[in-house]
């Protein structure tokens, strides 16, 4: 296989990913926005809602958070402190951004890490979250999306890291 | 210290600051011998809160709204209720504004959505320049103290995270901010009156006719915020009911019903309200644990005693709290100063005899500013790039309009009674 090949090949598999990622997203928010107000209506004129509903909606939650946060990864729009970037030249900025994303990939490596272990904890000690659901399913987007912000930023410090030796103005993303 | 010390350096020049914040909770469980799995079991306590529910749903309505025609329905009917006022359609910019934000959480949309619709209206009417683009800079983070802004929300769910002796509801945060929010609408309001005295700035006759008109033009949306805010303020409704609602029934007015969105753009709008989204959560998840190290440390209690031994008296406490406020405004945006500070400040303040609630009015009054003060507020950018401005001319016209929200903030901190006049067991 070539190197513009497996490159190309490479490329095809992030679009995948990114497209995974956008379809779940959407499917969970769209999810939540249904089941929500299908509760309410449930409780107020049926004097019962869905059992589970409640503590699925609220996993949902916890989703909706952790794939939103992945897809502020992805445009480089997670927030923080943008003191330097107007006072600063490009170059050292594109040096900044090397040292910060280094560092944020190895926290969220670290926090993925981790959390990877609970999740095992929990597969081997079969916990249920509510209504039979295993824990672990709910709990698995934590270590998941943690890793990919990682790896992410791991990308944008190799990135940031040739354009300081490149000595090329950062671009935009 | 050495390690903290580090991880603050890190954050100013541009680490992102969810991953400062779990560098610290990891840093101190670890010193502390704590098996590092404990951060997971915190970030996970975002499905065990039932009022974060009301975030995704609020914020996801606020860009459909956004998107839609809605913002020029609502100026046209205010206009048609107040542009006949003197300074009549510079109050429509602030009542909008503040309206609008207060449904879509002072995230920078209300700028882009309203701004430009009232930024040329405004010149039309022959504001002057400078006045037009103070103006609606600052409209853009108006209403963040009316219900049910996301900063409010947020303030919530922190103070509840902390085990206080006297708990804080969310909806005793929404009365609370009521007044408050008021005074600033009104005294900028009063302003822009008086600038346009001596001049022939009106706009034309109160019509019935109109007002009928823009009536029945924003028939869908006019029942929004009077059945969420009525439901809300009078306790009908519990926040995420609220936000349920809302968010279902905006998506079928505006797509089904209107059909100002196509069903295509409605992923990439999902997407959109949710980076916003994910950047809080992400932020709040990994405070939870850092929060968790702190309180179990004491380190507010360590701190509010060194402070104590200093400052002895609550007016020069709260002199300080408005200093530093400002400048973390200046830092951070409200949602991280929110979730990290808070959780620091609120032990200490209560230890000065201030009231939870009043404090967090304080905290997002003052933080409002920050959206306005040079040199990072975000709203001094967006204007600047939305309306083809130097950012220098856009700090300059807002100097006005920053010395009034900053008489308001010192009014709201030093009159507790305004925030606690409407909470009912203060």
């Amino acid at each position: 296989m070539s190197d513009a090949e497996s490159g190309k090949r490479l490329e095809n598999a992030i679009g995948l990913l990114h497209r995974l990622e956008d379809g779940l997203l959407a499917l969970v928010l769209g999810l939540m926005i249904l089941l929500a107000p299908l509760q309410i209506f449930l409780r107020n004129f049926f004097d019962a809602g869905i059992t589970w509903g409640d503590p699925l909606l609220r996993v949902l939650v916890l989703w909706v958070g952790m794939l939103g946060a992945l897809a502020a990864t992805r445009g480089r729009r997670q927030i923080s402190i943008d003191a330097l970037s107007h006072v600063v030249g490009e170059r050292a900025r594109s040096g900044f951004g090397a040292v910060t994303s280094l560092f944020t990939a190895v926290v969220c490596a670290v926090v993925a890490y981790h959390s990877a272990r609970f999740v095992a904890s929990e597969i081997e000690y079969q916990t249920s979250a509510f209504a039979g659901v295993p824990a672990w399913t709910c709990e698995i987007v934590i270590p998941v999306a943690f890793g990919l912000i990682a790896l992410r930023y791991a990308l944008y410090s190799m990135g940031d890291l040739r354009k300081v030796l490149a000595g090329r103005p950062v671009e935009e993303r | 210290m050495a390690s903290a010390l580090l991880l603050l350096v890190l954050a100013l020049v541009g680490a992102p600051l969810f991953a400062a914040i779990a560098g610290s909770a990891l840093l101190g469980f670890h010193s502390e011998k704590v098996d590092l799995q404990v951060v997971a079991i915190e970030i996970y306590r975002l499905a065990e809160m039932p009022v974060l529910l009301a975030i995704p749903l609020f914020t996801f309505a606020g860009y459909v709204l956004g998107e839609s025609g809605a913002p020029a329905r609502l100026v046209r009917l205010t206009d048609a209720l107040l542009g006949w006022l003197r300074g009549g359609l510079a109050i429509v910019s602030l009542v909008a504004c503040a309206l609008f934000t207060a449904f879509t959480g002072a995230s920078g949309v209300t700028i882009v959505a309203l701004g430009a619709l009232l930024y040329p209206a405004l010149q039309q009417a022959h504001y002057r320049e400078r006045f037009t683009l103070g103006l609606i800079t600052t409209s853009g983070s108006l209403g963040l103290l009316f219900a049910p802004a996301l900063p409010l929300i947020l303030y919530g769910v922190v103070a509840q995270q902390m085990d206080l002796e006297q708990p804080v509801r969310i909806d005793d945060i929404f009365a609370a901010g009521l007044l408050p929010g008021l005074l600033m609408v009104s005294m900028l309001s009063g302003y822009s009156i008086w600038q346009s005295r001596g001049t022939r700035i009106s706009g034309g006759p109160f019509s019935w006719r109109e007002v009928a008109a823009a009536v029945r033009e924003g028939a869908w949306e006019i029942p929004l915020p009077i059945v969420v805010l009525g439901g809300i303020y009078s306790g009908a409704f519990a926040l995420s009911e609220a936000a349920a609602v809302t968010a279902l029934y905006v998506l079928v007015v505006e797509v089904a019903i209107r059909r100002e969105i196509p069903l295509r753009k409605l992923p990439g709008i999902m997407r959109e309200s949710m980076v916003l989204v994910g950047a809080i959560m992400i932020i709040l998840g990994v405070s939870l644990a850092s929060t968790n190290y702190l309180i179990d440390t004491e380190v507010p209690v360590r701190l509010f005693e060194a402070i104590r031994a200093h400052i002895d008296s609550k007016l020069t406490f709260l002199v300080l709290l408005n200093l530093f406020l400002l400048a973390l405004g200046m830092m951070l945006d409200i949602f991280s100063a929110l979730v990290i500070v808070v959780p620091v400040i609120l032990p200490i303040a209560i230890g000065y005899g201030i009231h939870p609630v009043h404090l967090g009015i304080i905290f997002l009054a003052n933080m409002q500013i920050g959206y306005i003060t040079p040199p990072v507020g975000m709203n001094l950018f967006i204007a600047s790039y939305r309306f083809e401005r130097p950012v220098l001319e856009v700090y300059r016209a807002t100097v006005p309009f920053f010395v009034i929200l900053l008489a308001s903030v010192l009014i709201i901190t030093y009159w507790p009674a305004l925030s606690l006049t409407l909470v009912s067991a203060p």
